[in-house]
């Protein structure tokens, strides 16, 4: 159905921007990145590994996380964590993400009332 | 855990990617695509069909490739450039073609022996090889602004530069202009090329004369050519302004005034039309009104007085509407 593709483009979008801000959520300790899926998943969250370990890098490259290889274990594993500016930038976002939030509810309540 | 198929899959995806981030990758999709598996089959070890279940979930090498590579190496020519590189593209083809034409009438008249059955196929493909030349060459302009990330700008389009919306009467029509264009080339074409076209054929008189001189025409060649690029510059002018503005009509004037020099350099001499075309014209009219006589006699000061009219018209109608519309 061409109304199902409509849909399934918006909710793509809708998800997009608010992946980094679900992501830097959960990086207060070094985590590796198929780990994060799994933590992730467990809280309802679906990222599949292909989007989330480009992503990764793409916030390390903009100074949100650090990132060092553990090579003691059993296998090699990239950890990351957030930076200061990481830590700042989420909480601006989580900011942003709550009142816009409040903002689409009260849309909805007008919405209602005019019916 | 070694296999072949997860060793070429790691290889196509990143054999493609920047050197500096190549390894790094590597070996992450490597624990990646390990910690999958483990996490498909637990302990036990992992089927050939596992793996494919596996590598299938990351997507194909170059999907995954595309993911990891820069933003701003995921285009040959970005958004953030394309309208500018169409906006430039298209001036630099118009103006190759144009150039390119000119250049071929002017060889082809100068050249005493031309051949015109090899001279427009060898316009033709001067034509595609020039063109391809230009798009080759904006497109890889673009390319390196695009990889250096360099600013271009283009007439910027700041706030305070935005132009007024023109009132109706004030647009120029793009027809026109186009139009115009056109007939500047074909009418210099014709004149240039086989000025013996213009014929009269009297209904009494089995002969065909032509009405010019046609050895005189193609000895002044040059103030044919100057005479349709100044039409051509005029119209292309219209074109870019799209409207009735004092730029235009400064500019309108000026060129309008030299076209008019040059059809007073062309037509001032008698010569220009053919002698047996005047006679026949005033055999033709003898006994009817002197005023027609007058006018074929002389029929080069006619032509003049025709082009200076017209010239005077436009220059009259562009100036007038510019001082109206344009405040």
């Amino acid at each position: 159905m061409v109304k199902d593709e409509v849909l399934s483009g918006l909710i793509l979008e809708l998800r997009r921007g608010t992946i980094v801000l679900c992501v830097l959520s959960q990086l207060n300790e070094p985590t590796y990145g198929y780990n994060l899926v799994n933590i992730l998943a467990e809280k309802g969250i679906n990222i599949e590994a292909n989007t989330l370990y480009p992503l990764l890098r793409r916030l390390e490259s903009q100074g949100l996380l650090e990132s060092s290889w553990v090579t003691s274990e059993a296998k090699p594993r990239k950890y990351y964590v957030k930076t200061q500016k990481g830590n700042e930038i989420c909480n601006a976002l989580k900011q942003h993400w709550d009142s816009m939030v409040r903002n689409i509810d009260r849309l909805w309540e007008v919405d209602i009332n005019e019916k | 855990m070694k296999s072949d198929l997860i060793d070429r899959y790691v290889y196509a995806v990143t054999k493609n990617l920047p050197s500096k981030i190549r390894n790094d990758i590597s070996s992450e999709l490597y624990t990646l695509i390990e910690d999958m598996i483990e996490s498909r089959c637990g302990d036990m070890p992992p089927s050939e069909t596992d793996i494919k279940v596996v590598l299938t979930e990351l997507g194909t090498p170059s999907e995954l490739a595309g993911k990891y590579s820069p933003d701003e190496e995921k285009y040959l020519i970005g958004p953030q450039y394309y309208w500018k590189y169409k906006f430039l593209l298209s001036i630099i083809l118009a103006t190759t073609a144009f150039g390119l034409t000119i250049a071929s009438i002017v060889t082809a008249i100068i050249d005493p022996e031309v051949n015109w059955y090899f001279a427009i196929p060898s316009w033709f493909a001067m034509m595609i090889m020039g063109l391809l030349n230009a798009f080759a060459f904006v497109t890889l302009l673009f390319v390196i602004f695009q990889r250096k990330g360099i600013d271009v700008k283009i007439n910027s389009d700041s706030l305070d530069n935005l132009p007024p919306v023109p009132k109706k009467k004030a647009l120029i029509s793009k027809h026109e202009s186009i139009m115009g264009i056109f007939f500047s080339i074909i009418f210099a074409t014709l004149f240039l090329i086989v000025p013996e076209i213009f014929v009269v054929h009297f209904l009494d008189d089995t002969r065909i004369i032509p009405i010019f001189n046609t050895d005189i025409i193609k000895s002044v060649w040059y103030i044919i050519i100057a005479f349709a690029v100044l039409g051509i510059i005029r119209e292309c002018y219209k074109l870019y302004e799209g409207r009735y503005t004092k730029r235009l009509a400064v500019v309108t004037v000026v060129v309008d005034i030299l076209s008019a020099l040059l059809s007073f350099a062309f037509l001032l001499d008698n010569n220009i039309i053919n002698r047996d075309f005047s006679s026949a014209i005033i055999k033709l009219f003898q006994d009817e009104a002197e005023f027609i006589m007058n006018i074929f006699s002389r029929f080069n000061l006619f032509f003049l007085s025709v082009i200076l009219f017209a010239l005077a018209l436009d220059m009259g109608v562009t100036v007038f509407k510019a001082l109206k519309y344009d405040n």
